[in-house]
Formats: C-alpha cells, structure tokens, sequence
C-alpha cells in the first residue's frame, strides 16, 4: 500500500540522534571555552533567540523524524495503528491544554507552548510504539 | 466479518509468513486478521482471496452483527 507524507525508514535513527546531540550540554562548553556573547544585545537574533530557537527546532524536527518515518514493513494495519496513536495524542494533548488553562492562574504562554511543543509527538511516540511491541509479542 | 484463512493455509500447505510476503504486508497484520482483531481493506481481502484461488466470499464471511 503507498503511504504518503512519510520519511524513509532509516530517519528514525537520525532523529533520534539528532535528539541525543542537542542535550549535549554546548552552552556549558562554550562558557568553559570563555567564549563571551553580548547580554545587551535585545535584537530579534540575538545570542539567546538563536540559541533556543535552534535547539527547540531541532528537537521539533528530531520528534517528528522518529514519529513519522515508516516502519519496515509498512502494511495498511500499521497506518491504522498509527492514525488510532495520533488520535490519542491529540486527546491527551487537548486534555492537558484544557487542565492547565483551567487549574492555572496567568500561566506564562511559553509554558504551554513548550508543552505543546512535544506533549503530542512523544505521546504519540510512546504509543505507538507500545501498541506495535504488543502486536509483535501477540504472534509469540 | 469471520474468515477460514487458517483453514485456506492449512489446505495450501503455507505459513502466515508466506501469505503475508505474497500479498505484501507483515505477519502481524495477517496474524490479526486471521484472529478476527483486524479487519482487512476490500483489496487486501481480494489479494488474500486471490492466493487461495477463491472468490472473496469464500474466505471472509459476513457475521449476523455485521
């Protein structure tokens, strides 16, 4: 069966790598190399946007690379597998939006968007892959 | 819908692993169908069918439920 807007199978391990190199601790290393950057720049790119947008870009991307590379046989049950975890995700997703705008009083709106960020993937990650581990140990 | 794949197998003398690679999916995905946990799309049932030799209907059977 074609399936569509899916990556390669081998992107699961690029981005999963890609997740393992961005927690390397760079910001640290620089400071210990004594590299200086300019506190008082307040430009749209300044040290600190650039910082947390590529990280948080990279991540994105690292997430959606794991979620949404094919599998190694890739069969019409699997995409329905998946479509069921996404639907769960979303659910969850929605349910913690919903939570955290009640129970919370003036919460900052980063704070959901860097919920938001990755609550849905690695839900949707987690998911998956538990129903497929499943399936896999229901032919044993 | 119920289905005799199990019997069609045994009577073809093949595994789940040899119908699964000759209509093209994985040995889950027949392993459940053939459990009654999955229901196939109507080319996937047609293909299976095909295997056998059989019309569709002789292999996947409509249940009172249904």
């Amino acid at each position: 069966m074609k399936t569509r807007f899916l990556f390669p199978y081998y992107f699961k391990f690029v981005g999963l790598a890609l997740i393992i190199v961005i927690h390397f601790p760079i910001i640290h290393l620089l400071q210990l190399m004594h590299v200086q950057f300019d506190e008082s720049d307040t430009s749209l790119f300044n040290y600190h946007h650039v910082f947390f947008v590529l990280t948080y870009v990279m991540i994105v991307i690292g997430l959606l690379m794991i979620a949404f590379s094919k599998e190694k046989i890739e069969d019409e049950h699997i995409s329905q597998l998946r479509l069921d975890s996404l639907q769960w995700a979303l659910y969850l997703n929605y349910a913690i939006l919903v939570i955290s705008l009640i129970f919370t009083n003036g919460i900052d709106t980063k704070d959901i968007m860097k919920l938001n960020l990755w609550v849905p993937l690695v839900f949707f990650i987690i998911r998956f892959r538990w129903v497929l581990y499943r399936l896999n140990r229901s032919l044993n | 819908m119920t289905n005799n794949i199990r019997v069609e197998r045994a009577i073809k003398n093949i595994t789940q692993a040899d119908l699964a690679e000759q209509v093209g999916v994985s040995r889950q995905t027949i392993n459940t169908i053939e459990s009654n946990r999955y229901v196939p799309s109507t080319v996937l049932a047609l293909k299976i069918a095909r295997v056998f030799g059989k019309p569709v209907e002789e292999v996947f059977k409509l249940e009172e439920t249904d």
